[in-house]
């Protein structure tokens, strides 16, 4: 195509910074709105009413969940980008570092769930162990024999292990990637050795966010209902994760070259490519929702169907099938257009699209189990089982909006660190004139 | 003597080069020819944009052929599943409300029928099979499938002259520039 050639003239010897002038405005917003919000919701955690604390205990694993997606999205892309060796990505992925990076703060949003004040409410199995006065299993044996079986697995002490896991497992391979990365930047002789360390330690650390993905899943979602499981769970919600942490990364992107940034080096064809990789993800989220439902509804066992019952009573059913075409049918036929994924405006409408329709998605996974579960645990305090709690909805926005302004600043952040793309990697002006 | 007269099918020009062909192209393509074709051993990204090439309309065959498949596959499983001979298992009922038993027949549809206008959309497109193709008779063109780069201009194109075009081809870094005439 009749692009301009970019050659080592065009790319920034001492890096591409962020002008601090044009995102402190936004940077300094999001973080009061950030400690605001949470010094609310603390309050409305531990401090409460006790119908408020056990609904919000809701809304905060909702709005938590759906962040920490977009952050292990992030250390997945770049993992993904350094072991499949590839050069496309080379001009974008110090975005995809800069959004893994904040999976590390969002342990700060985890904090309150590991308190029995919060997670008391959300999850029945531990209230059931916490009742044993001497020995757990000896008590489960007597109580709950299903909790028995799955005593190895679920106990107090693993869970907490396991939590530990995913937060510096992760962590420690995104910040170690970032700093080899951005170590570049600086470096007089920058040569392939940073590549090739990046290309290694980067396959081990796939398996520990598999594990991640799929384990946060398990424990903080599924274990809501703790009859319920899916073997579809884990790789479902990796689905919503690559996919919408693809539609992050393209939304920074796009509003970083309308700032002036990434000049020359990602052009509309690395939108393109991002469009298409946003579209594989929207398809697959599609292939593994349906997988799930499929076979949950042939088999027909009622401990799985328990999760499609619940979503199809009452109001929840309408937003089902909103799911169905909102997030598979509608990006789907949009993203066909290779025109509109090249274009990085419209793409981020989509991107936006997307983003809210995974909003939808997570409110559905999380929140049709509020008035299940607190009428179990205390029908004494919130009355008896209901299919949803009014006016908790706003607890939901709350929630949302504030690790969500903590997510944007930690974003920011990262994004005013370093350079804004990997000015000394060797594969930069490869990135930079590629063509698909 | 024989009398039959050849028809020309145009000039032939090799290049040296895949960027020299890619930038010859270009040229040919602003000069306004629309009857011309590039000819490589292998793929060269960007060469349809050099060459001017709009987007084929093959999509849209795939993606109606695609919606046919989708049809085909639901007409049959809902009119066997549920008009014809319902099959009720597990109670579970057999109205349209099933769907989702049909969906992967109607995904499997989807993909053959896309499939198969892909291949055969494509060949209608670009007229294969044939038995012949007025090039071979040039002797150096055999080498397009091994080291040659070559741009051929068609003599149906309205811009066409056997000097000025044969001088443009010169111009841009053609080399080995021949008239190639069909062969009977």
């Amino acid at each position: 195509m009749a692009h301009h050639h970019v050659t080592s003239a065009d790319i920034a010897i001492n890096g591409d910074h962020l002008d601090p002038s044009k995102s402190s405005k936004i940077k300094k917003a999001s973080m009061i709105v950030a400690t605001l919000g949470t010094i609310l919701s603390l309050y409305l955690l531990f401090a409460a009413d006790e119908k408020i604390r056990g609904s919000f205990a809701y809304s905060w694993l909702f709005a938590f969940y759906f962040f920490i997606t977009l952050s292990i999205g992030g250390v997945f892309w770049t993992l993904l980008h350094n072991v499949s060796n590839s050069s496309w990505g080379t001009s974008v992925r110090r975005t995809f570092e800069n959004l893994g990076s904040t999976f590390p703060w969002m342990f700060l949003f985890c904090l309150p769930l590991l308190f029995p004040q919060v997670h008391g409410y959300l999850y029945e199995w531990m209230n059931i162990h916490d009742a044993a006065t001497g020995s757990v299993k000896e008590h489960l044996h007597h109580v709950d024999h299903l909790l028995y079986n799955k005593y190895w697995f679920m106990n107090e002490p693993f869970w907490y292990g396991r939590v530990a896991f995913y937060f510096v497992g992760l962590s420690t391979v995104i910040y170690g990637l970032r700093k080899l990365s951005t170590a570049q930047d600086t470096d007089p002789n920058p040569g392939i050795k940073r590549l090739l360390t990046a290309r290694y330690h980067s396959t081990y650390p796939l398996i520990i966010f598999a594990l991640t993905i799929t384990f946060t899943g398990f424990d903080f979602l599924m274990g809501l209902d703790y009859k319920w499981f899916s073997t579809m769970w884990g790789v479902y919600l990796f689905a919503g994760t690559a996919l919408n942490s693809m539609a992050v990364i393209v939304l920074v992107c796009t509003w970083l070259k309308s700032k002036g940034h990434l000049k020359h080096v990602t052009t509309p064809e690395h939108f393109h490519i991002m469009g298409k990789l946003m579209f594989a993800f929207t398809t697959f989220w599609a292939y593994i929702a349906f997988s799930q439902y499929f076979l949950i509804w042939y088999a027909n066992i009622s401990e799985e169907t328990s999760y499609f019952a619940t979503r199809n009573t009452g109001n929840w059913n309408i937003a089902m099938y909103f799911l169905v075409f909102g997030h598979f049918v509608v990006p789907f036929v949009v993203l066909l257009q290779a025109w509109l994924k090249k274009n990085p405006k419209l793409l981020s409408v989509v991107a936006v699209y997307t983003l809210c329709m995974h909003a939808l998605d997570h409110y559905l996974i999380t929140i049709p189990e509020r008035g299940i579960s607190l009428g179990n645990i205390k029908p004494d305090v919130f009355g008896a089982i209901q299919v949803s709690i009014p006016g908790a909805f706003w607890g939901d926005i709350l929630a949302f909006i504030t690790i969500g302004a903590a997510f944007i600043f930690f974003l920011l952040r990262a994004l005013g660190q370093h350079s804004l793309y990997p000015n000394r990697d060797p594969r930069i002006l490869e990135s930079a004139n590629i063509s698909n | 003597m024989s009398t039959t007269r050849k028809r020309v099918y145009g000039y032939l020009a090799e290049f040296k080069s895949a960027s020299a062909l890619y930038k010859g192209a270009e040229k040919i393509r602003d000069a306004g020819f629309k009857k011309w074709d590039c000819y490589s051993p292998y793929p060269i990204h960007g060469l349809d944009g050099a060459m001017g090439m709009k987007r084929s309309i093959l999509p849209w065959f795939v993606f109606f052929g695609g919606m046919t498949g989708t049809a085909t596959a639901f007409a049959l499983a809902y009119s066997t599943q549920v008009v014809i001979y319902p099959t009720i298992v597990q109670a579970k009922p057999a109205n349209i409300f099933t769907i989702p038993a049909f969906f992967p027949i109607m995904f499997e549809l989807t993909i053959l029928f896309s499939g198969f206008t892909v291949l055969f959309g494509l060949l209608a497109l670009i007229q294969l099979p044939r038995l012949n193709h007025p090039l071979f008779a040039s002797k150096q063109f055999s080498r397009a499938t091994d080291d040659g780069f070559f741009i051929a201009i068609e003599a149906r194109d309205s811009k066409f002259s056997p000097t000025e075009t044969r001088e443009l081809l010169a111009s841009i870094g053609g080399s080995s520039i021949e008239l190639v005439e069909e062969e009977d």
